[in-house]
């Protein structure tokens, strides 16, 4: 290996190894795209390694970066009233595509008009979503719940086959 | 088939230098003569030999003594100070290549992208883990070149080392090129240590972040031991020190140069389409952004070529005829031609492959068939807008290669060489305007030309050296149709 490549690799192990990837974007038509580079700046300094997809995001794209990136975690944002349709069936093409354990969070405005946020709660957890925001979350708690997470379902296990279980079969 | 075109001999003394490009064809091996002066660079003669297919060297010492005016058994060594040489070679249409990635929009995508703007042809492309089937198809194709991606730099590791298993165990024989997550990069070497194994830089590095240079590179390094091997081409390089490129690469070299070198032809593309392949090279930017259209997946190189296999006017014609149909058939239609005299025709020419056409209707299948190679090249290599509208108004999404900025097309290879009217390319790609629901990023307002003296890939081994002079002929020697 060159120099150059051995330099690339001994930085790509310290700084991207170390930290727990997570995937950001603001799902389906929704350009909001304020929040999400708060979010971006946010959990960057928290430690953790953000690969952020913008605004306009599809659930395809958020499982492929997940799966190329080996991420922990993906953080929905949906904004503009029409997350719980964008959202549906978001854990069932994970499990498809082999993102057998990765943590689903999902936050924005994701209540449309009076209906109280518990009920909101309840349906996106239904659809599969480990923890489900309000938009006046403390992104800091957000944060030290997703440590968490991520140090429960993921401590057991050695180098990564995390995110992307090579025992489930995926094909697009 | 001897041009001459000018022969300087006696005159004043000027500063003039003698160049030799030779491409050796898997048909024709073609040859220029130019003579560089300070007012540039001037092609005096063409020729074009057949290839000799056992030896290499007895084709191209054709070419070059006739080129000299030397007889033809005059050693090659004597040949040597008689000008600068440069070559290419084709040999058997390019490079195969097979294409690992992980996720087929990603890794996939730009593994099969670096193999295409090395000048190689992909054979085949495995997206996630490997199957039986899969390594069974890849033991029975046994590629020239592996190319093995996958992962961002400190991502996905366990799809990769679990595929650096399989093929391991496999029986390929070629050389892997490892450009994939670099933090796994030493254990991928170790478990395919029983094979050639050259690490590069990962294609993409981060999600959307393209990085293909590095395994191009690698690439085209492994071309070139491997055309030299055999045949009889290592002797041309021992005696003339000089390596041969795949022909697609100096034609690559050329598109890419000509923006940097030539202002005026900032965006352009060429089609080149030969008996077995149809290449689509572009060189302008790939995304513009913009509040209204969002791109998604990679934002592909501003210089790029695409290679169809499937996609050629005679040993591929039969495979034309079934992925082009629905295009021929509307063809068909709108010029009242029977179906059944274009079937007769392809199964005709693919008996005999040097088959010229000689009656009006074979003239005008044979222009369908070339139409139908650029419709589908161009519907693979450009990108497409599907309209959103979201509650803020009409929104686009952006997937694959935006054309619209290129002002120049230009047609090469045998067929659109020869072109006499821009309406070969110019119909397809106005069908392709409406493809689907999705809207074509095609060339808005393009003039076409042809490389009318089959210039592209000589003038290509010569731009490396003579950037600003090989360019500046290349746009001299195109006609405009
Ligand atoms: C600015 C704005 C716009 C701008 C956006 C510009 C841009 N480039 O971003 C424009 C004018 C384009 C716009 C358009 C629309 N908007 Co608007 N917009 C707003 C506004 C006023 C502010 C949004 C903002 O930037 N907030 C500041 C950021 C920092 O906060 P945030 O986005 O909420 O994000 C934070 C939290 O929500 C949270 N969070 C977000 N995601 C996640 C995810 C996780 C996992 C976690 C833990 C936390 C989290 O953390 C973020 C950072 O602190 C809000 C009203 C409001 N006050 O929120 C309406 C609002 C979001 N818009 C609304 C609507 C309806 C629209 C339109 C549909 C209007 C229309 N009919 O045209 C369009 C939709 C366009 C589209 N395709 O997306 C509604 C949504 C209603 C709903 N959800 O039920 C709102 C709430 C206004 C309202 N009260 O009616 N809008």
């Amino acid at each position: 290996m060159t120099d150059a490549i051995e330099k690339n690799h001994n930085t790509a192990k310290a700084e991207n190894l170390e930290k727990p990837t997570i995937i950001l974007g603001v799902i389906g038509a929704d350009c909001h795209s304020v929040g999400n580079k708060i979010l971006e700046l946010f959990f960057t300094s928290e430690g953790f390694k953000v690969v952020n997809l913008g605004v306009m995001v599809s659930q395809q794209e958020f499982i492929n970066a997940a799966i190329e990136t080996n991420a922990r975690a993906i953080l929905v944002s949906s904004l503009y009233g029409h997350g719980e349709i964008d959202c549906q069936g978001f854990r069932d093409l994970c499990l498809e595509k082999g993102l057998d354990r990765i943590i689903l969070y999902a936050g924005g405005n994701l209540v449309v008009g009076k209906t109280p946020f518990e009920v909101v709660e309840k349906k996106f957890k239904q659809m599969g979503f480990d923890r489900v925001f309000p938009p006046d979350v403390d992104l800091k708690k957000v944060a030290e719940l997703l440590r968490q997470d991520i140090r429960e379902r993921f401590s057991q296990e050695a180098g990564d086959s995390g995110a992307a279980d090579s025992t489930v079969r995926t094909r697009n | 088939m001897i041009q001459v075109l000018l022969t300087p001999r006696s005159g004043p003394e000027i500063e003039m230098k003698k160049i030799v490009s030779i491409d050796i064809g898997s048909t024709w091996t073609k040859g220029g003569l130019f003579c560089l002066t300070d007012s540039g660079l001037k092609l005096e003669k063409r020729v074009s030999v057949p290839t000799t297919q056992n030896n290499l060297v007895n084709g191209f010492r054709e070419a070059l003594t006739r080129l000299l005016d030397k007889d033809l058994n005059t050693s090659l060594k004597e040949l040597k100070d008689q000008a600068e040489i440069y070559f290419s070679s084709s040999a058997k249409g390019g490079l195969r290549i097979a294409a690992i990635g992980l996720v087929p929009d990603l890794t996939l995508q730009l593994a099969r992208l670096a193999a295409m703007s090395a000048g190689g042809k992909v054979i085949a492309s495995f997206a996630f883990s490997l199957t039986g089937n899969d390594l069974r198809k890849l033991e029975q194709l046994q590629p020239d070149i592996l190319l093995f991606s996958g992962g961002t730099d400190g991502g996905n590791s366990s799809y990769i080392l679990e595929n650096a298993r399989k093929l391991a165990a496999s029986s390929i024989a070629c050389p892997v090129i490892y450009a994939g997550n670099i933090a796994v990069a030493d254990e991928v070497a170790e478990i395919m240590s029983s094979k050639e194994v050259v690490v590069t830089e990962n294609l993409m590095p981060e999600i959307g972040q393209v990085n293909i240079e590095p395994a191009r590179e690698k690439i085209r390094e492994i071309s070139l031991q491997r055309i030299v091997s055999g045949r009889g081409l290592s002797e041309i390089v021992e005696i003339f020190g000089c390596q041969p490129k795949p022909t697609p690469l100096a034609v690559f070299e050329l598109i890419a140069a000509i923006p940097t070198c030539q202002p005026e032809w900032s965006d352009l593309a060429a089609i080149d389409i030969g008996g077995a392949t149809t290449d689509f090279y572009s060189n302008t930017e790939s995304y513009l952004e913009t509040d209204t259209v969002v791109l998604k997946g990679i934002k592909e190189p501003k210089v790029k070529r695409t290679v169809e296999g499937d996609l050629g006017m005679r040993v591929s014609a039969e495979s034309l005829l079934d992925t082009a149909w629905p295009y021929l058939e509307e063809r068909l239609k709108e010029l009242k031609l029977d179906p059944d005299s274009l079937r007769n025709y392809v199964a005709n020419i693919s008996r005999e492959l040097d088959y010229l056409p000689r009656t009006e209707i074979e003239i005008l299948c044979d222009r369908l068939l070339a139409e139908s190679c650029v419709y589908y090249a161009g519907l693979r290599h450009i990108g497409g807008w599907k309209e959103t509208y979201t509650p803020q108004g009409r929104v686009y999404i952006q997937t694959g290669k935006d054309l619209r900025r290129v002002r120049a097309i230009i047609g090469s290879g045998g067929f659109l060489s020869a072109a006499t009217s821009a309406e070969v390319m110019r119909i397809p790609l106005e069908k392709l305007r409406h493809y689907g629901q999705e809207r074509k990023l095609l060339p808005e307002k393009p003039a076409f030309f042809a490389d009318r003296q089959y210039l592209f890939s000589l003038l290509g081994n010569l731009v490396g050296k003579y950037p600003r002079e090989a360019t500046s002929l290349a746009v001299k020697s195109v006609e405009i149709l």
